[in-house]
C-alpha cells in the first residue's frame, strides 16, 4: 500500500469512485442473476422471491396498504420500554454488587447459572407467569437486556485503577466523590458497550415474544407472512428490521461518543472549549463582583 | 498433612453458600405455603425438585430431548464456525476480498437473526434442519468479526521481522498471524456456542416436534410451572456443557495465555527434545 500514499487527493477520490462503482456493480450483478433466476423458474418463489417481488410487498406494506407501521409502533414500543427498565435496573445492581465485595462473592454462583441459561428460553414461563399481552412482553424484553448492562457495569466498577482509588481516597474524597469522579467515568464506556448489546438484544426479545403470543407486533407479521407463504412480504419486514438494526447500531455509535466524550479527539475538543468558555465567564463575573 | 487442611478449607469457603442457598429455599417454600406468592407464578422449590426428579430419574423425559437440543446446538455451530472462519482467512489474505464481502457481513450483522425464525422454518421443515440452519445463521457473526480482528491485529514489527529473516506468505501467515489471532478467536466461538444454542431453543419455540425447546413451551402452556423451571435447568446444563468445553479447548490451543499450562507445555517441550537428542 505504499504506493497509494504518493497517489495526489484528487486520484484517492476517483480510487474511491471506481470501488464505489466496483460495489454497486456486484450488488446489481447478483440482484439480476437472482431475478433472472426466479423468472426464469430456477428459483422457487416459495422459498426466494424475486427482488421485483420483495420491492413490490415494501412498497404495499409501506405505502399502498401501510398495514406495517401499526405493528412496527407496537414493537418499537415495546423495546423501549423494556430496554430501559431492564438496563436502569441493570445498571442500578451492576453498581451496587459491584462496591460491595460481600454481595459479590454470595450473588458470584447464581450470576454464573444464570450467565449460562439461554435467557431467552425463559420466555414461554414468563408468557404463562404473567399471561398473555403487554406485562409478560416487557417482562422477556426486561430480562434480555438486563444481564448486559449488569456484568459490564459491574466490571467496570471492580476494574477501576487501584492506585487512583488511593490517591482519591489519601486525599479526604467521599465515597460520593469516588463514585462520580472516579469510578463513573472509568465505567462509562464499557457501560455503553453493554447498551449497546442490550439494545440489540431487545430488538431479538421483542421478536420471541412475539413469535410465541402471535397477536401483534413485527414479529407476528412475519410469521403470518411466512404461514401465507407470502415470502416477499416476509423478506420485507426482514429489510426493516435491518434498517432497524442499522440505525440502532448508528444511534449507540454516536450516543457513546457523546457520553464518553474523553475517548475521542473531536469530543474532547468540543467540551473542552465548552469548559473553557464558561470558566472565562465565571472570571468575567467575578471581575466585575 | 495437607489434606484435611485444603478439605476444611473449602469446606469454609462453601458452607456459607449453601446455608444461604438453604435458608433462601425456605424463605421460598414459606413464602408459597402460606399463600404469600401465588403457586401459579412461582411453584415451590419442592414442587421443582420433585418434578426434577421425575423428569430426570424416574420417568427420563429429559434425555431425548436434552440430546437433540444439544446435536442441533453443535451442528448449527460448526457449520457457522466453519464458514466464519473460512471468510475471515479469505478476508485477510485478500483485501479486495474483505472490501467487497464485508458490506454483506455488516447488513447480515445488524439484521436480527432471530427475525429468520419463521422463513428458516419455512425453508428447511419442522424438523432438526431448521434449528441447525438457525443456530449456524445466529452464531456466525461474532465468530466472523473476532477471527478477522484477530488476523488483522498483528505486531508490525514481528511481521518485519519474520520478512528479514526470509520468511515466505504461508510461514507469516500460519507462524505469526494465526498464533496472534487464535485467543480473540476463542473469544469469538465461546460467544458463537452460546448464541447457537439461543438459535437452536428459538427455532424450537416457534415449531418443533422435539427438543428441551418443545418440551419447555408444553409445560409452560400447560401451567406445570414446576416442570417447566426443570427443563430449563437442563437448557443451563446444556449451556454450562458446551462453555466449558470450549473453555477447556481454548486452554489447549491457546497454552500460551495462561502460566500454569504454558510451563506444562515447555517442560512437555523440553523433555521430547531431549529424547531426541539422547538417539
Amino acid at each position: 500500500m505504499a504506493d497509494m500514499a504518493a497517489i495526489p487527493a484528487a486520484g484517492g477520490a476517483s480510487l474511491r469512485q471506481r470501488r464505489l462503482l466496483t460495489h454497486m456493480a456486484i450488488f446489481l450483478t447478483l440482484i439480476l442473476m437472482w431475478e433472472l433466476g426466479a423468472q426464469v423458474g430456477w428459483l422457487d418463489p416459495l422459498f426466494f422471491p424475486a427482488p421485483s417481488a420483495i420491492l413490490t410487498s415494501v412498497w404495499r406494506i409501506y405505502f399502498s396498504q401501510g398495514n406495517i407501521w401499526y405493528h412496527l409502533y407496537i414493537s418499537l414500543g415495546l423495546v423501549l420500554a423494556g430496554f430501559t427498565a431492564g438496563s436502569i435496573l441493570g445498571i442500578g445492581l451492576g453498581a451496587v454488587v459491584g462496591m460491595n465485595a460481600v454481595i459479590r462473592r454470595f450473588l458470584q454462583p447464581y450470576v454464573i447459572v444464570l450467565e449460562a441459561t439461554p435467557r431467552i428460553a425463559v420466555a414461554p414461563l414468563l408468557i404463562a407467569a404473567l399471561g398473555f399481552g403487554v406485562t409478560s412482553k416487557i417482562a422477556i424484553i426486561m430480562l434480555v437486556c438486563f444481564f448486559a448492562p449488569f456484568i459490564n457495569t459491574l466490571s467496570g466498577v471492580i476494574n477501576v485503577d487501584r492506585d487512583r482509588m488511593e490517591l482519591m481516597r489519601s486525599l479526604g474524597a467521599s465515597k460520593m466523590q469516588v463514585l462520580r469522579k472516579l469510578v463513573l467515568p472509568e465505567a462509562i464506556p464499557v457501560i455503553m458497550a453493554g447498551e449497546r448489546l442490550a439494545l440489540t438484544s431487545a430488538l431479538s426479545g421483542v421478536l420471541v415474544a412475539e413469535f410465541i403470543q402471535r397477536d401483534q407486533g413485527i414479529g407476528t407479521l412475519i410469521l403470518t407472512y411466512t404461514r401465507n407463504l407470502n415470502m416477499a412480504s416476509a423478506f420485507a419486514c426482514i429489510l426493516t428490521l435491518t434498517l432497524i438494526g442499522f440505525l440502532i447500531f448508528k444511534g449507540m455509535e454516536m450516543l457513546d461518543h457523546h457520553i464518553a466524550y474523553w475517548k475521542n479527539e473531536a469530543g474532547l475538543r468540543r467540551v473542552g472549549a465548552k469548559r473553557a468558555r464558561a470558566w472565562a465567564m465565571s472570571q468575567k463575573g467575578n471581575a466585575h463582583a | 498433612m495437607r489434606e484435611p487442611e485444603a478439605w476444611l478449607y473449602w469446606m469454609f469457603r462453601i458452607l456459607p453458600h449453601l446455608m444461604l442457598f438453604a435458608a433462601l429455599m425456605v424463605l421460598w417454600e414459606w413464602a408459597v405455603a402460606s399463600g404469600t406468592i401465588n403457586t401459579i407464578m412461582v411453584p415451590r422449590p419442592s414442587a421443582i425438585f420433585g418434578a426434577i426428579v421425575e423428569l430426570y430419574v424416574t420417568k427420563g423425559t429429559i434425555y431425548e430431548h436434552f440430546f437433540i437440543t444439544l446435536a442441533e446446538a453443535v451442528f448449527g455451530f460448526l457449520i457457522g464456525a466453519g464458514v466464519a472462519i473460512a471468510l475471515a482467512v479469505s478476508s485477510s489474505l485478500s483485501e479486495s476480498f474483505e472490501r467487497y464481502v464485508s458490506p454483506y457481513a455488516v447488513v447480515l450483522n445488524v439484521t436480527p437473526g432471530i427475525a429468520l425464525t419463521p422463513i428458516i422454518i419455512a425453508w428447511f421443515g419442522y424438523g432438526m434442519g431448521s434449528k441447525i440452519a438457525l443456530a449456524a445463521v445466529i452464531c456466525f457473526f461474532p465468530i466472523f468479526v473476532n477471527t478477522l480482528t484477530g488476523l488483522r491485529q498483528t505486531d508490525a514489527d514481528r511481521e518485519e521481522l519474520f520478512r528479514s529473516f526470509g520468511a515466505t506468505r504461508r510461514q507469516v501467515f500460519l507462524q505469526l498471524r494465526v498464533p496472534a489471532a487464535l485467543p480473540l478467536m476463542f473469544a469469538g466461538l465461546k460467544i458463537g456456542l452460546t448464541t447457537a444454542l439461543i438459535g437452536a431453543v428459538v427455532a424450537e419455540f416457534a415449531q418443533a416436534t422435539a427438543g428441551v425447546g418443545v418440551l419447555m413451551s408444553r409445560f409452560s402452556f400447560a401451567l406445570d410451572m414446576a416442570s417447566s423451571l426443570a427443563t430449563l435447568l437442563s437448557m443451563t446444563l446444556i449451556g454450562l456443557l458446551l462453555f466449558y468445553t470450549m473453555e477447556f479447548l481454548d486452554d489447549r490451543v491457546v497454552f500460551w495465555r495462561r502460566e500454569a499450562r504454558l510451563s506444562a507445555v515447555s517442560r512437555a517441550r523440553a523433555r521430547a527434545w531431549k529424547s531426541d537428542a539422547e538417539k
